[in-house]
């Protein structure tokens, strides 16, 4: 992890509301710093995608706000849109096209310039290391070199935030490896990332920070190795069945 | 046993989902909405047959005799017969003090021609309105005529055999006593040329505007449906929107491209038909290409743009109108299920402005075709061809609007959470238990 200290992601009792009364996520409060991997971890339906949708401004909070480079997703949501890059779950890509020209498509959408496009598609390339298999349809793809395919296109354009939601779903071992030690290596040179993920181990091992979310709430808040001291756990999976646990006992 | 009938449950279950029921609904919907519009528009060409207007320029007791036998062919048969006075010689005007669709002269020297064993003229008026089937069949006074021959024969045969033998000119001319001379008005232009002939010339044409139409409107709908649908489903959409790239753009090229695609279809098919028409009927001879160009009836320049104004209003709708349905997609089952109330929309005009002159429909069925947007393109080539200015125009303000309120709601859906969480059942398009809102 590089130096850290100033926030470039700063989410403020950020809530969503589907149906009255309903909400899937409630009152969620983090920030991420320059260099830092933070992770939300909880099951399936705890609010992890909802929370991320409305940072990335595809979906507008009920409650709350959240700001990446100090520009707010309420007032100045084409501002963020600036600032961030965002990798769905199970994301596709467009089977039609070849791989580079996909990456020159998305480069487009980022850059200012033909220069700057150029650089984004070229380091695209080093990153996702699909050689030749870049003048090939993305049709043609398996989903590791897929997965490839749009984490290199998530992080060209050297976002403030990179946010990955569950980066390395479906894939092997082998692939989930490679995009984990590449996350890391960027994080070293000072880029950001929000992951979303339900896989407590692969949290433990790329994460700087956690945040433990279930039913809508952020439950706790903390580096993994602190909040496995603070739980006397075994792992973090471990933390996350106690601190769940016991708000389930305390009945919120 | 039970296996076979487990089988057999699971195979239907799988088959006869909403989108075939859906399918079928719509099939006996759209008969019976076509049944009803026939029957009103057979049932007014039958009344029209009975009424028949009638001018006598011989004055003879003969042709009155004739005019009497129209009024009461049997003993238990009534016509409507409506006998004038011309206060012109100019037809187009005549049509329009009568406000009748068409009438029979009974010209001056009507009897002598019959008494001297020649064969009498009448001249057959009527007015082209519509390129549509039912409108160009059973035109009023064509049952006139009809009876005219049947009177004339008659007399001429009871006056013949009661001479004794007939002559072999006598014989031909009892067979076709009455040759008629048609003129056809066509916004008060007058032609020397049967109706029939008209629209037989026109019918492969006017089948044509209306079936590219159709096809544009239905391709370029799928089209879109499925971008949306795969985007929406392939989670490409959340990518983009998330990109720092304007909605609208995003929105507007979606469309663009439909729309491109539909027009490039549309042009093969223009293509295709026009060499098949041309194939089928072969080219106009020249009198009636003169005959049709007098009338105004030809597809010009102007004619063309008129029409291609409305064309591309109703494309954008469509392609509008199938934006919107693609955002409720969830699967690629549904997208294709969601093309079916655009199907209906579509298929409804187009078949009845092929059959029937919508603007002459009965108030309930008029309004309720005139509430489509797309009706307004199908009958567009009616409107310009034929002088309907109003309709014509009324039909264009509507479709700005209409195109307007989607153009709203499309921005709306695409700019707001409801792309990421509608789906066909959330708004109950097709009955289900709602879908649970995503993580």
């Amino acid at each position: 992890m590089s130096e850290q200290g100033e926030v470039v992601l700063q989410v403020d009792h950020l809530s969503k509301q589907y149906k009255k009364g309903v909400y899937a996520s409630r009152d969620v409060s983090f920030d991420v710093k320059k260099g830092e991997i933070f992770a939300l971890i909880g099951p399936n339906g705890a609010g992890k995608t909802t929370t991320i949708r409305m940072i990335a401004t595809l979906l507008k909070p009920t409650e709350g706000d959240a700001k990446v480079g100090g520009k707010s997703i309420l007032t100045d949501p084409a501002g963020v849109r600036e600032g961030l890059t965002y990798l769905p779950d199970e994301a596709g890509a467009y089977k039609n096209m070849k791989g580079r020209d996909y990456l020159r498509f998305m480069a487009e959408m980022y850059a200012h310039s033909k220069q700057q496009a150029d650089g984004f598609v070229a380091d695209a390339e080093k990153i996702c290391g699909l050689g030749d298999r870049l003048n090939d349809k993305i049709g043609s793809y398996s989903r590791g070199m897929t997965r490839k395919l749009l984490l290199a296109r998530t992080i060209m354009p050297r976002p403030l935030v990179a946010i990955l939601d569950e980066p390395t779903s479906g894939l092997d071992i082998i692939n989930a490896l490679e995009i984990r030690r590449k996350i890391k290596a960027l994080a070293a040179e000072g880029m950001s990332f929000l992951l979303s993920s339900h896989n407590m181990l692969e949290i433990e091992y790329v994460s700087d920070r956690v945040g433990i979310i279930a039913k809508g709430h952020l439950l706790e808040l903390g580096k993994p190795q602190e909040l496995i001291q603070k739980y006397e756990a075994d792992n973090l999976e471990d933390v996350f069945e106690l601190v769940v646990m016991k708000k389930d006992i305390k009945g919120w | 046993m039970n296996k076979f009938l487990s089988l057999l449950k699971k195979e239907l279950r799988e088959m006869l989902t909403a989108q075939t029921i859906g399918l079928l609904l719509f099939m006996l919907i759209m008969m019976y909405s076509m049944g009803g519009m026939m029957t009103k528009s057979s049932e007014e060409a039958q009344e029209q047959s009975g009424r028949i207007t009638i001018c006598d320029l011989d004055k003879t007791d003969f042709s009155e005799s004739v005019i009497e036998f129209l009024k009461h062919p049997t003993a238990d048969m009534t016509n409507d017969v409506n006998v004038f006075e011309p206060e012109s010689d100019d037809y187009a005007a005549e049509l329009k003090r009568l406000g009748v669709k068409s009438f029979v002269v009974l010209s001056q020297g009507f009897s002598d021609k019959i008494t001297s064993g020649e064969q009498a003229e009448i001249i057959y008026v009527s007015r082209m309105t519509s390129l549509a089937t039912m409108s160009n069949m059973n035109v009023g006074s064509e049952t006139a005529v009809q009876l005219i021959s049947a009177a004339v024969k008659s007399a001429l045969y009871t006056q013949k055999v009661s001479e004794g033998a007939l002559t072999e000119a006598e014989a031909v001319l009892i067979e076709a006593p009455v040759g008629v001379t048609e003129h056809t008005i066509v916004n008060d232009k007058s032609e020397n040329v049967s109706q029939l002939i008209l629209y037989s010339s026109l019918y492969s044409r006017s089948l044509f505007m209306p079936l590219v139409v159709y096809i544009m409107v239905l391709l370029g709908s799928q089209t879109m449906i499925n971008a949306v649908s795969a985007e929406k489903i392939d989670k490409t959409l959340e990518t983009l929107l998330s990109a720092p790239v304007s909605r609208l753009h995003i929105i507007c090229a979606k469309m663009l491209a439909a729309a491109v695609i539909a027009i490039l279809n549309a042009s093969v098919y223009m293509i295709g038909m026009n060499n098949l028409t041309i194939n089928i009927t072969g080219e106009l001879p020249d009198d009636i290409g003169e005959n049709l160009k007098s009338l105004g009836l030809v597809f010009d320049l102007k004619t063309y743009l008129l029409i291609g104004v409305q064309m591309m209003l109703t494309m954008l709708i469509a392609l509008s109108l199938a934006m919107i349905l693609g955002a409720f997609a969830k699967d690629i089952k549904s997208s294709q299920t969601l093309l079916l109330p655009l199907m209906f929309i579509t298929i409804i005009p187009f078949m009845a402005s092929m059959f029937t002159d919508i603007s002459g429909l009965p108030g309930m069925f008029k309004y309720l075709l005139y509430a489509i947007p797309f009706t307004h393109t199908f009958t567009a080539t009616d409107c310009v061809l034929f002088g309907k200015t109003n309709e014509y125009i009324f039909g264009l303000i509507y479709q700005i609007i209409f195109l307007i309120i989607c153009l709203a709601i499309t921005v709306k859906i695409f700019t707001s959470d409801s792309i990421f969480t509608m789906t066909e059942h959330s708004v109950g398009l097709f009955k289900k238990k709602a879908a649970p809102a995503e993580d």
